[in-house]
C-alpha cells in the first residue's frame, strides 16, 4: 500500500541537513584542538631552550636582556596582585548586590538592576583601562604620593568593578534557586529578612556562590586591556601595589606588539606564558563546575 | 520577592527594635554597590566627554593663524587660507582645481569647525600636519582664562575651543599628529573584520545550537559538544589571539591581515552566539513541534519551517548583542596584528588594518596628553556605536515579543 | 480492582466492530516508556466514518493509545512498542514503514490549541505545502478546509494577513482542526480538544465533530463523559493501561457490563 512506499525521512535533504549541522558543530571542536595545538607546539620549543626549573622558579623575567632570564614568577605575582585587589572589590560588592537581587528587590527594581549590570558587562575593557589610567590613577596619586603612574592598584580597583556583574549574576541565580520552602520556614520562625538572607539563603547557595567567585577569578586572571593600559608592562617580583608591574596578559600584549622574530626564544616565551594562563583558567573553570555539581545535592 | 509573611506589628509582639534598625541599614547597604557602579559609569562618561573638548593655542606652521566664518564651503576656506599664506589668486585656483593637488591639500590640512575661536564662535580653522600646539587647556580652565590667552597670542597663533569629536575625526586616518588623527580607518577596519567574523560565527553558532536543541538533545555527541562549549566560553580572549597568531598569521601564512583577524574573532564569537541561539530555540513551545510532526513533517521540516522562523527574532537579537561584544574586543586582535600605525583605508580581506578598540588602546598608551583627548573622542564614538546596537536589539526584542 | 486482576481480564465487548467496517485495527498493542509499561495488550477496532471516544480516569493511557495510532509516541525517547496497529490493513509499526508517511495520512488536534505563529492561511496551508501543493489549488483547499471547520465566515476577510494567534481560544482550535483536515486525512485524532475551551466554544467544536464524521473517521479522547455521550457512536473505557470495556456509546452509558465501567460512569471514582 502507499504508506509502505513513501519514505520522506530518507530524503537526501534530511541526511544532508543533519550532516551539515554536524559539520558546523565540529568546528567548535576544532577550535579547542586549535587552541591546544597552537600552544603546545610552541611551548615545546620554548622548553627545549629553557629548563622548566628556571621557568618555574627563577625570580626574573627578562627576555630582552643580553643574558635573558625566563622565570615566570614576576608575571604570576603581578597577575596575583591585580586579581587580589580586584576580588577585594568585586566579591563584597558583587555578593551584596546578589543578596539584594534575590531577597529584597521587587520585580521592577530587579529588572532595572539587571539592566544596569548588563550595561556594565557591555562596556569594552579598553574603556575601563582608559578610566583607570587617566582618572583613577591621578586621583589616587593625590592620596598616595609615591604611587607610580602605572600601578596595579588602579587597575585592580577598576577591574573589580568591571567584574561585579559576573559575580552577582551567578551568585544571584544560585540564591534565587534556593527553594521558597526553606525561606518560609525561617520566616515562620520569626526571622527577619537580613537573618534569612545571611543565615539561611546564603549558606544554602554557598556552592553556587563559591563557583561565582572562582569564575570571576578566572576572568580577572584572563583580563588583558585594563592591566595592559593601567598596570604596566614591567615584570618584577613584588607585592607592592604602588609599583609598576606586569601581568601575564599585559606581558603577552607587550611582547606581541613589539616584533619578535619567529624562532627566537622570546617568541616562544610568549606561548609559554599563554599556555600557563590557559592552564590556570581551565583549572579554575573546571573547579567551579566541580564545586557546583558535587555540592548541589546537599541542599535540595 | 520572597517575603511571604508580613512582620508582626511591634507593639503586639514586642519586637526587637535593634534588629529592625539592622535590617533597614542592611537593605540600604546592599544597594551601595549599585550606587558605586552607577557613579563609576557617570564619572567615566563625564570624564570622557570633558576630556574630548579642549581649549588650545595653536601655532600655524604656515600662514597667519586665521579663522574663517561659518557657512563657507570647505574649498573656499582653503582658497582663502592659501591666499593668506602667500599664494597668488591663480596659483590657489589651479591648486584647487587639479584633482590630485586638491586631494593632497586636503590630506595635509583639515578644515575644522571650532566651537569658539579668538575671532568669535563657530568659525572654521585650517589645521595642518605640522601645526604646533603651543598649549592645551582643559575646558574649564581654558574658558576661565580665555581673554588672557587671547591677549597673549603671538604671530601666526590662534586660540580655539576644539571639540575633538567632530566630523573630520570620523573620516580621518590616524596620524602622528593628534590634530589630524582620525578614527575613519579604524571604523572601516571594524566593519570589515566584524562582517567577516560574523560570516563564520553565525552559521557555526546557529548550526551548533540547532543540532544541540533539535536533533541531538542527549547522547554522547551532545555531551562532548556541551562540555567543549563550556570550556571554550571560559577561555580568556587573549588565548584566542595566540591561536590566531600561531595558526592564521604564521602557520597559514595569512599575515597580519583582516582575514586573520576575522577568523580569530569569528572563533571567539561562536560560543556567545550558540548560547543566545539556544535560548531562542528553547523558548519555542514544544506544542508547536508536536503539531508540525503530527502533520507529517520530517524533522528538517519541523525545524526549518516552524521552529527556526518562530525563534528568529530572538536569534537576531542575540546576534546583534554578540556583535556588540565582539566590537569591543581588543586583546586578541592586538596579537593578530591590528598594527600600530595604519594610515590607509583597508581595501580587502588581505589588507592591514586596525579596529576601534585597538586604535583607542594605542592612543591611550602613547602617553601624550593630547592623544588622551583623541582617545576620549574615540571612546565616545565606540560608545555611540554600542548604544546604537543595544537600542536596536532592545527595540527588536520588544517589537517581536510574542504570546505563544 | 488491582492492575493484576485487570490484566488477566478480557475486554468486555458489545457489538464488536467487524474487520470490514474497521479503518484501524489494533491487535495486542503494548507500550513501554522505558521500564514502565503504559499499555497492556490492547485490541480494538475503530469503525469508518464514526466517532469513537476513549475515556477513563487520568493516567489510564487514553492519550498514549491515541498517539500510538499515528506513531507520535515514537518521538519520546526510550519508548518501546509490541503488537500491531493495522491502518487500512497495513501494520504501521512494520519496520519498513516511515512514521512520517503515516502521519501524513492521519490528522491530530491537541488539547491546547497550538496554531503556528504564522498567518491563518499559512497555518492551514502548512500540511498542504508539505505535500507539494501550490498555487491556486493550495488556496482553494485552504478555503475549503476553513469552511469545513466552520471558521471561514469569521476570517474570510483577513485570513491571509492576520496571525493565527490573534484568534480567540475556540477559533484557534477550529483553526487547528482546519489545519489538520486540509490534507484530507481519512482518520482524525483529537486529544481532549475542548478541555481548554469555554462552554460556548466547546459546543461549537462538538457540533463540528458531528459534521466531520461524514467525511472522516474520528477518534476522540475525552475525560468528560457527557461529551463522550453527546458526540460519539462508540466508546472505549480504559483504566491503568488496560482496555476494560468497549461498545456502542449508548450501551456503555446506560447498561455497562463491567463493574468498573459502571463505577466510573456513575462517578464513584476518576
Amino acid at each position: 500500500m502507499e504508506i509502505l512506499k513513501q519514505r520522506p525521512s530518507r530524503n537526501p535533504k534530511e541526511v544532508l541537513t543533519f550532516a551539515l549541522l554536524v559539520f558546523l558543530s565540529s568546528i567548535t571542536l576544532l577550535t579547542t584542538l586549535g587552541v591546544i595545538l597552537s600552544l603546545v607546539g610552541d611551548v615545546a620549543q620554548f622548553f627545549r631552550r629553557v629548563p622548566l626549573t628556571e621557568f618555574l622558579f627563577a625570580p626574573e623575567w627578562t627576555p630582552l636582556f643580553a643574558d635573558p632570564r625566563y622565570g615566570i614568577s614576576p608575571l604570576i605575582a603581578g597577575t596575583f596582585l591585580v586579581t587580589l585587589i580586584a576580588l577585594l572589590v568585586a566579591v563584597p560588592l558583587g555578593l551584596a548586590l546578589a543578596i539584594y537581587l534575590s531577597e529584597y528587590a521587587s520585580g521592577a527594581a530587579r529588572a532595572r538592576i539587571k539592566g544596569t549590570l548588563e550595561l556594565f558587562e557591555g562596556i569594552p575593557t579598553v574603556v575601563f583601562g582608559y578610566f583607570a589610567l587617566l582618572f583613577v590613577t591621578p586621583l589616587l596619586q593625590r592620596v598616595i604620593p609615591d604611587l607610580n603612574i602605572f600601578n596595579p592598584l588602579s587597575a585592580g580597583l577598576v577591574m573589580g568593578f568591571a567584574i561585579i556583574p559576573y559575580i552577582s549574576n551567578v551568585a544571584a541565580d544560585a540564591m534565587e534557586s534556593v527553594p521558597r520552602s526553606i525561606r518560609e520556614a525561617a520566616y515562620a520562625l520569626g526571622a527577619r529578612p537580613y537573618e534569612v538572607a545571611l543565615r539561611v539563603v546564603f549558606p544554602a547557595a554557598i556552592s553556587g556562590i563559591i563557583a561565582a567567585i572562582i569564575l570571576a577569578t578566572s576572568r580577572a586572571i584572563g583580563e588583558t586591556m585594563i592591566v595592559a593600559i593601567a598596570a604596566g608592562q614591567r615584570p618584577i617580583l613584588t607585592l607592592d601595589p604602588r609599583e609598576t608591574i606586569a601581568t601575564m596578559t599585559s606581558y603577552i600584549v607587550q611582547a606581541a606588539t613589539g616584533d619578535q622574530p619567529t624562532g627566537s626564544t622570546a617568541y616562544y616565551a610568549l606561548f609559554a606564558v599563554g599556555f600557563t594562563l590557559f592552564l590556570l583558567t581551565l583549572f579554575l573553570n573546571i573547579l567551579a563546575q566541580y564545586v557546583v555539581e558535587r555540592y548541589r545535592e546537599r541542599y535540595e | 520577592m520572597n517575603r511571604t509573611l508580613s512582620s508582626p506589628s511591634p507593639e503586639a509582639f514586642g519586637t526587637d527594635p535593634w534588629k529592625t534598625r539592622i535590617d533597614r541599614t542592611f537593605a540600604r547597604a546592599l544597594v551601595l554597590p549599585l550606587v558605586l557602579a552607577i557613579g563609576l559609569l557617570v564619572l567615566l562618561l563625564g570624564d570622557t566627554l570633558y576630556r574630548s573638548v579642549s581649549v588650545q593655542v595653536v601655532r600655524a606652521d604656515e600662514g597667519p593663524g586665521r579663522t574663517y566664518p561659518f557657512g563657507l564651503a570647505a574649498t573656499e576656506v582653503l582658497r582663502q587660507e592659501l591666499l593668506a599664506r602667500g599664494y597668488t589668486e591663480e596659483e590657489a585656483r589651479s591648486l584647487l582645481q587639479d584633482p590630485t593637488e586638491r586631494r593632497v591639500l586636503f590630506l595635509q590640512n583639515r578644515v575644522e569647525l571650532m566651537w569658539n575661536t579668538q575671532e568669535g564662535p563657530f568659525r572654521y580653522v585650517v589645521t595642518g600636519l605640522r601645526d604646533e600646539r603651543v598649549a592645551d587647556f582643559s575646558l574649564l580652565e581654558g574658558l576661565r582664562r580665555w581673554e588672557e590667552l587671547k591677549a597673549g597670542l603671538g604671530e601666526g597663533e590662534r586660540l580655539v575651543l576644539n571639540p575633538w569629536l567632530d566630523q573630520s575625526f570620523l573620516t580621518r586616518t590616524p596620524s602622528r599628529s593628534p590634530l589630524t588623527a582620525g578614527i575613519g580607518v579604524a571604523i572601516w577596519g571594524t566593519i570589515w573584520v566584524l562582517s567577516l567574523a560574523l560570516l563564520i560565527a553565525i552559521p557555526v553558532g546557529i548550526g551548533t545550537a540547532i543540532l544541540l536543541e533539535e536533533y541531538l538533545r542527549e547522547g554522547t555527541l551532545n555531551r562532548i559538544l556541551e562540555v567543549n562549549l563550556r570550556n571554550l566560553a571560559g577561555v580568556p580572549s587573549i588565548v584566542y589571539g595566540l591561536l590566531g597568531l600561531a595558526i592564521f598569521v604564521r602557520e597559514m601564512g595569512l599575515g597580519p591581515t583582516i582575514l586573520s583577524a576575522a577568523l580569530t574573532l569569528g572563533l571567539l564569537g561562536i560560543p556567545v552566539i550558540v548560547v543566545t541561539a539556544r535560548e531562542s530555540l528553547r523558548a519555542v513551545p514544544e506544542s508547536l513541534r508536536q503539531a508540525a510532526f503530527a502533520l507529517g513533517a520530517t524533522r528538517r521540516q519541523v525545524v526549518f519551517r516552524v521552529v527556526v522562523p518562530a525563534a528568529l527574532p530572538g536569534m537576531v537579537t542575540g546576534v546583534i548583542l554578540s556583535a556588540a561584544r565582539l566590537i569591543g574586543e581588543a586583546a586578541p586582535l592586538l596579537l593578530v596584528g591590528a598594527a600600530a600605525y595604519v594610515p590607509f583605508y583597508p581595501t580587502g580581506p588581505l589588507s592591514e588594518y586596525t579596529v576601534i578598540p585597538v586604535q583607542i588602546y594605542l592612543w591611550v598608551s602613547m602617553n601624550i596628553p593630547e592623544f588622551a583627548r583623541v582617545a576620549a573622542a574615540g571612546i565616545l564614538v565606540m560608545l555611540l556605536v554600542l548604544s546604537g546596537l543595544y537600542f536596536l536589539a532592545l527595540y527588536l526584542r520588544n517589537r517581536f515579543r510574542r504570546e505563544w | 480492582m488491582s492492575l493484576e486482576m485487570l490484566k488477566e481480564h478480557e475486554t468486555v465487548r458489545t457489538a464488536p466492530v467487524s474487520e470490514a467496517e474497521a479503518l484501524v485495527d489494533v491487535r495486542g498493542l503494548s507500550l513501554w516508556y522505558g521500564k514502565k509499561q503504559a499499555l497492556y495488550d490492547i485490541s480494538v477496532r475503530f469503525p469508518r466514518n464514526q466517532v469513537t471516544a476513549i475515556t477513563g480516569p487520568s493516567g489510564c493511557g487514553k492519550s498514549t493509545l491515541l498517539r500510538s495510532l499515528n506513531r507520535m509516541n515514537d518521538l519520546v525517547p526510550g519508548v518501546r512498542v509490541e503488537g500491531e496497529v493495522l491502518y487500512e490493513g497495513v501494520n504501521i509499526y512494520d519496520p519498513r514503514v516511515d512514521p512520517v508517511a503515516v502521519r501524513r495520512h492521519i490528522g491530530m488536534v491537541f488539547q491546547k490549541p497550538n496554531p503556528f505563529p504564522k498567518t491563518i492561511f499559512e497555518n492551514v496551508a502548512f500540511g498542504l505545502r508539505l505535500m507539494g501543493v501550490k498555487g491556486s489549488e493550495l488556496e482553494d483547499r485552504v478555503v475549503e478546509a476553513l469552511k469545513r471547520a466552520a471558521l471561514w465566515e469569521e476570517v474570510k476577510d483577513r485570513f491571509k494577513k492576520e496571525s493565527g494567534l490573534r484568534l480567540s481560544g475556540g477559533q484557534q482550535q477550529r483553526l487547528c482542526i482546519a489545519r489538520a483536515i486540509a490534507v484530507e486525512p481519512p482518520l482524525l485524532l483529537m486529544d481532549e480538544p475542548t478541555s481548554a475551551l469555554d462552554p460556548i466554544a466547546t459546543q461549537a467544536i462538538e457540533d463540528l465533530i458531528l459534521e466531520l464524521k461524514e467525511r472522516y473517521t474520528v477518534v476522540i479522547v475525552t475525560h468528560n463523559m457527557q461529551q463522550a455521550a453527546r458526540v460519539s457512536d462508540r466508546t472505549l473505557f480504559m483504566h491503568l493501561g488496560v482496555l476494560v470495556e468497549e461498545g456502542p456509546t449508548e450501551v456503555i452509558f446506560t447498561k455497562p457490563k463491567h463493574p468498573y465501567t459502571e463505577a466510573y460512569i456513575t462517578g464513584r471514582f476518576g
